[in-house]
């Protein structure tokens, strides 16, 4: 249940809004210093190929700083340090001479400006071997030899690469012969999700200053700034405290920036290299080559009994992940785990199998594996309740993984208790609001236009947190002290990518001390001046990161008791904070004794005056648990059968985020989240020209194709419902919200569809012409 | 290759600039005066980031040679609000209603919704929506953008 809260639960405008809408605030894009260079990187035009010799003199001539595999410390390593080392895979090296997919990079020139950058890189001549390439994971599975990596390191232990498998991974619980025995029904299917690509409006880019110390500071596009520095200094045998990686606002992230960028890398040679700052901001192309969300291919089959208790599942994925590891073993762990959290079923097995292809290396994108997997679980439940002539939102509910059960945050080794849950009434809520037992469904339609209205529900974990330690790395340290008036200041290395991860935290700070919210500021953080954060990654920013503020605010007021009951001469477990409205002030009052008064301000100065102290702590924090963040999303579309274009009408989207933190930015995560589901669900995806190796979008945003301002319904038709939940272990209630956002927004789309023309699709994207093949129109490829 | 002179008056300040043949609005804006609220996007004219006004009307700064602003008046998010210490109305409006995440397409979209209030004053959910066709964003799902254009216009009215 919802608390009264002073400040939570209303609507802010946020704190950094303000810089970004008048065009003050600065990313890394932006930045110029004196003596700055313009860095370029050297690419490969082919998939898969061997540098036998490169010649930089023209480009020397030029004037340019150069840098290549030959003066590149050999070292291998992962680009993504969030998992612990035991389970970190090593394939990329600062450079290689051999290149795996079109656009690998093998070295990096700096000029005084772009344009002789540019030309420098032009005229650098290498000399190529050309290797047989593998643009799908048929070709790759084949091959014996040349292959895309012949070793790789798991942690520092060297393994051989055979049949280009980059890992595999198995999670079994209980016996699916036994569970599939007692099924009364089973339904097999095989999913297949794109290669989306994040899109982040601001291209992954990076400066690199270095100091006079024999330091460098660098700001890089990147969600964690801890991992960054930790990364560069082992690359570069550099010691940490002379780097110091400074947190600056990116043009959005989506999870390219868990994972430090090869940009950083290499900026940061040519740094060192030149001396001088360099500053390289990547071309769109060059960042459509450089991350890409992890597609899937699997077959999924889950039995059930008459009454539709699921009793058996078996998943066996093939991930296409492109020329590197950023984490495939995760990837694979997390497939298994938001399959199990999704819905009870006492024997599971998954079995996952990675594979290198030449093409971009995946990455996490929102929502990581969950809306590849909730996309083909939720089609697998909609076609069980068909076969069991069960209503899909019952069977639903009888089968998920709810308050009490324990729940798989991120893969099988991160779980916990799951306290909160909003699942039924998000769904009977949802399905009141649009209608949806009032649908007419395929069989009544005839015209040209079909309506169809649908639903996917899904979650994402709040954080990795856990009880025990597992494979991922998870904790906040965050400083907060109170000023001599009475203000207070947080300093985090924390992130924000948009959502108002740090308004968040300064909102929850702002109400435990009961002042106002513009009292509360956040401060510029870098690397040197703040304790580890692990990333902003896994909907971890509010119930973890700003949870750790929460949770050291608490200590903070402590000693700011201390100060006001030696001030007013009373126990400090008898003060009360409030906040008066009208002077704007917080007052702290002795219980039962009114004229015992006195404002934080006051409390905060006189410490200072008679040397008390400061109000400050600082501390790490880690969060036990990794509680569900439940979505679900009802959708009408209209389906055109003349031209197999969908609209998108309705949405109605409900959200179990606990406590609601600030209603407007919350609101924002579900439209955006929607927005970028629904693109995967109806046109997204990179392919790849067979013989080139080139991306058929040639790098280009347009024919990227994302689903556009006009194409997504009129603000008044798009609800969202908040449920009515209190998260006991997250800060005043909260819990995570971004990923879940996403999440089933892919599988509702397909489902709406499937309710307007009465056929499942189990490939996305569904594209014009998938509907109008499907339909038998004869449409000509 | 030979510079060539131009005038430039950017924000209300006149200019005089010798700029090369082949160098972008974007470019002169960000690299010389360091401008950066226009934004590099995509740098073909897909995105929409780096929308400025061009003698009161909006234009993609990338897509735009320099020599062929020579005379013209330029118009950048920083220069926007009529009033030094104030935000315009519009750009406030989008702060409220929550219209910016990584506020990267801010500047671009502020620009082309402050044009289209220009024009037209009370613009409908239709009219923003081909208006604001040609500035991309990643983040919002563009719901909150729409109604912070419909209450930008409201405040544009009222000052
Ligand atoms: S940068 Fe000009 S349109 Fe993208
Ligand atoms: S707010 Fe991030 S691109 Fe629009």
């Amino acid at each position: 249940m919802k608390k009264e809260f002073q400040f939570l639960g209303k609507d802010f405008p946020r704190k950094e809004g303000r810089a970004r809408a008048n065009g003050f605030e600065k990313y890394p894009s932006d930045l110029y210093f004196d003596n700055m260079l313009y860095g370029r990187i050297l690419r490969s035009p082919y998939p898969h190929a061997r540098i036998k010799s490169i010649d930089f003199s023209e480009a020397e001539k030029l004037g340019a700083v150069c840098v290549s595999y030959e003066d590149a410390p050999g070292k291998r390593f992962n680009l993504r340090l969030v998992s612990v080392p035991k389970a970190t895979y090593k394939d990329w090296q600062l450079f290689s001479d051999h290149m795996r997919q079109v656009g690998d990079f093998f070295g990096a020139v700096a000029a005084e400006t772009e344009e002789l950058a540019e030309q420098a890189a032009r005229v650098v001549k290498v000399e190529w071997e050309i290797l047989p390439a593998y643009m799908s994971m048929d070709a790759a599975l084949a091959a014996k030899d040349n292959l895309i990596h012949d070793k790789v390191f798991l942690e520092d232990q060297e393994i051989k690469i055979k049949n280009n498998i980059a890992c595999t991974r198995e999670v079994v619980e209980g016996d699916i012969e036994a569970g599939f025995q007692e099924a009364d029904v089973i339904v097999e299917t095989e999913f297949e999700t794109p290669r989306q690509y994040h899109c982040q409006l601001e291209p992954r880019s990076c400066v690199v200053r270095p100091e006079a110390d024999g330091g460098i500071t660098v700001w890089p596009t990147t969600q964690a700034v801890h991992n960054t520095r930790i990364l560069i200094g082992s690359v570069f045998n550099l010691p940490l405290n002379k780097v110091n990686v400074v947190r600056i606002t990116g043009g959005g992230h989506f999870g390219s920036g868990i994972h430090t960028n090869p940009v950083t890398l290499i900026t940061t040679a040519l740094a060192l290299k030149s001396k001088r700052p360099v500053k390289i901001v990547q071309s769109r192309e060059e960042d459509m080559y450089d991350h890409v969300r992890y597609p899937s291919k699997y077959v999924l089959k889950v039995g059930a009994r008459k009454d539709g208790t699921l009793v058996a599942g078996h998943m066996r994925a093939y991930i296409d992940i492109g020329c590197h590891h950023i984490q495939a073993l995760a990837y694979l762990g997390v497939m298994s785990g938001f399959w199990h959290s999704l819905y009870r079923m006492e024997n599971m097995k998954y079995e996952g199998t990675a594979v290198y292809t030449n093409k971009v290396p995946t990455c996490a994108m929102q929502g990581y594996g969950a809306p590849q997997v909730t996309f083909g679980v939720e089609g697998t439940m909609d076609m069980l309740a068909e076969k069991l002539e069960i209503d899909p939102i019952q069977l639903r509910i009888k089968n998920y993984v709810g308050l009490g059960e324990v729940f798989w945050g991120q893969g099988p080794t991160v779980k916990s208790p799951i306290f909160s849950d909003g699942v039924v009434e998000l769904l009977k809520k949802g399905a009141e609001s649009i209608g949806y037992y009032k649908r007419p469904g395929s069989q009544k339609q005839t015209g040209r236009y079909r309506r169809g209205i649908g639903f996917a529900r899904g979650f994402h974990t709040s954080g990795t947190g856990a009880p025990v330690p597992g494979e991922v790395k998870d904790y906040t340290t965050v400083q907060v002290k109170v000023n001599e008036d009475g203000t207070i200041d947080i300093l985090t290395a924390l992130m924000d990518h948009g959502g108002g991860t740090l308004d968040a935290a300064a909102k929850i700070v702002a109400e435990e001390f009961q002042v106002p919210f513009d009292k509360v500021g956040i401060s510029p953080a870098d690397t040197r001046s703040t304790g580890y954060d692990v990333c902003t990654h896994a909907t971890r920013g509010v119930y973890c990161g700003a949870g750790a503020a929460h949770e050291v605010a608490k200590k903070t007021k402590d000693v700011l008791l201390e100060y006001a009951a030696r001030y007013l001469d009373a126990y400090p477990d008898s003060l009360i904070f409030s906040y008066d409205e009208k002077s704007g002030q917080t007052r702290i009052s002795v219980w039962g004794n009114p004229e015992k008064t006195t404002t934080i301000a006051a409390v905060a100065e006189h410490a200072m005056n008679k040397d008390w102290g400061t109000a400050i702590y600082s501390k790490s924090i880690r969060k036990v648990a990794c509680p569900p963040a439940y979505t679900n999303y009802f959708v009408e579309v209209e389906v055109d059968t003349e031209t197999g274009h969908v609209k998108i009408l309705r949405v109605v989207a409900g959200s179990d985020a606990g406590t609601v933190i600030n209603p407007i930015l919350a609101k924002g995560q579900l439209h955006g989240g929607f927005y970028r589901g629904a693109g995967m669900a109806l046109l997204e995806n990179t392919s790849y020209d067979d013989k080139t190796g080139c991306l058929t979008n040639k790098g280009s945003m347009i024919d990227y194709k994302m689903l556009g301002i006009d194409e997504m319904p009129d603000p008044d038709d798009f609800e969202v419902i908040f449920a009515d939940t209190y998260e006991p272990t997250g800060p005043m209630g909260a819990k995570g919200i971004g990923e879940a956002a996403f999440n089933p927004a892919p599988a509702a789309v397909t489902s709406a569809i499937c309710d307007a023309i009465g056929i499942r699709f189990t490939k996305l994207p569904i594209l014009p012409e998938d509907i109008m093949d499907a339909l038998g129109e004869g449409h000509d490829k | 290759m030979k510079k060539l002179p131009i005038e430039l008056t950017i924000n209300g300040r006149a200019h005089e600039l010798l700029v090369s043949p082949k160098e972008t609005l974007l470019n002169v804006l960000r690299e010389r005066f360091h401008l950066t609220g226009a934004k590099y996007g995509c740098g073909i004219g897909e995105c929409g980031a780096c929308t400025v006004l061009l003698d009161g009307l909006p234009v993609l700064s990338c897509q735009l040679l320099a020599v062929m602003c020579n005379g013209k008046k330029v118009v950048t998010i920083e220069g926007l609000s009529p009033q030094e210490a104030a935000a315009h109305p519009m750009q406030d409006s989008f702060v409220e209603e929550g219209a910016v995440q990584c506020g990267f397409c801010t500047p671009g979209m502020v620009i082309s919704a402050t044009a289209l209030v220009e024009e037209k004053s009370e613009p409908t959910t239709e009219d923003i929506k081909v208006a604001l066709r040609g500035n991309l964003c990643r983040c919002t799902g563009y719901e909150n953008i729409i109604r912070a254009v419909k209450t930008g216009a409201r405040k544009m009215k009222e000052v």
